[in-house]
């Protein structure tokens, strides 16, 4: 789910945090740089983990700046194909259900990946809100995929939308590409034994 | 900004929550406030990874999970040679199986590659290095309460 990347940059520390430790300086602006972003091809960065190696700070005579060359580790969210996760339903449509991990939210697993037999149906229950419910044959029981409900789900693919704004040109050309797509997208499956809602498989 | 290795490591759940304590814990100590987007990201990855059922919800009393658990499983499991890969290995960490239902998504091709009697000894040494789901916790600890 987590892995390390190791990154190279250049990070200027301003000089009101001249007084800092520079290691404490340094930890700081690379937090504020990537700390939440999604990095194409790489994933969601959490946290720095350590600083592997950082030059001598060199200032920019105009702005004050120092500018430092360091290669440092992030923590970085990922989860590798097939890999089992737990995460909340977040809603659900006829297409499928949107889930959560809290820190992140665009996970999606579509109606055809559900249990085998899944229907997306109101329900008297609960007042008559659609969910995706599956029938048992054997006694008559169902099973709802309820919202808040927690699942264990596994990574089937993932999908990048790269969020490099497009010249005006380009864009008038395509206005369907306006529209803003997730910069990463985890597609999932609950479809095997030991996935779907956990209350399911508690013994 | 350039990209040296794309993955240098793989983490367990447990070591990114020991970091995410610890920076927690030196933040309030150097009384300087981490940076908004920092301090969003990391309090909800922690509060994921305490959420029920993660292995990890009840960490602080339990303390079921330290650095030396990894090492440890895999030392117990060596004698067994079931042929486990390391991306099974750290979902077993992350997940802490106690059924063969679970297990079965976790472990590819389960009922293929291992008997069911290995299957029995390997969720037995899940739960004897990495703890078991609350009620047995709490049984566990009147027991030992009891005991006393």
């Amino acid at each position: 789910m987590f892995f390390l990347s190791k990154i190279a940059d250049v990070i200027q520390i301003h000089p009101e945090k001249f007084n800092m430790r520079s290691e404490d300086a340094l930890h700081e602006n690379i937090n504020t740089k990537y700390a939440n972003k999604v990095i194409q091809g790489l994933g969601l960065c959490i946290s720095l983990w350590d600083i592997c190696w950082a030059s001598e700070g060199l200032c920019d005579v105009y702005t004050g700046l120092c500018n430092v060359n360091v290669e440092f580790r992030m923590v970085v969210f990922r989860p590798f194909e097939g890999e089992v996760l737990q995460a909340r339903i977040v809603s659900q449509t006829e297409e499928g259900i949107h889930l959560t991990v809290g820190f992140f939210d665009d996970i999606f697993v579509p109606g055809s990946e559900l249990a085998d037999g899944a229907q997306f149906r109101p329900d008297p229950d609960s007042n008559g809100k659609a969910t995706w419910v599956v029938d048992l044959e054997e006694d008559d029981e169902k099973l709802y995929y309820d919202n808040h409900e927690m699942v264990h789900f596994s990574v089937l693919s993932e999908e990048w939308h790269d969020q490099t704004p497009t010249g005006p040109v380009e864009a008038e050309a395509d206005p369907a590409d306006q529209q803003l797509l997730p910069p990463y997208k985890i597609i999932g499956t609950m479809n095997a034994p030991g996935l779907g809602v956990c209350l399911w498989w508690q013994e | 900004m350039k990209i040296l290795d794309t993955q240098d490591a793989l983490l367990p759940n447990y070591e990114v929550y020991q970091l995410l304590v610890d920076q927690q814990v030196a933040q309030k100590r150097a009384q300087r406030p981490a940076p908004g987007n920092h301090q969003i990201i990391c309090s909800q990855v922690l509060t994921y990874l305490r959420e029920t059922p993660s292995p990890l919800a009840n960490q602080e009393q339990t303390k079921t999970y330290n650095n030396n658990s990894a090492q440890t499983l895999v030392d117990k499991l060596r004698p067994l040679s079931l042929g486990l890969e390391k991306g099974e290995l750290l979902q077993i960490m992350n997940l802490r199986p106690s059924s063969s239902a679970l297990l079965s998504t976790v472990v590819e091709q389960l009922e293929d590659r291992l008997s069911e009697e290995k299957q029995a000894a390997l969720l037995e040494i899940i739960a004897e290095v990495l703890g078991r789901d609350e009620p047995t916790d709490k049984e566990a600890i009147e027991s030992i309460e009891n005991g006393n």
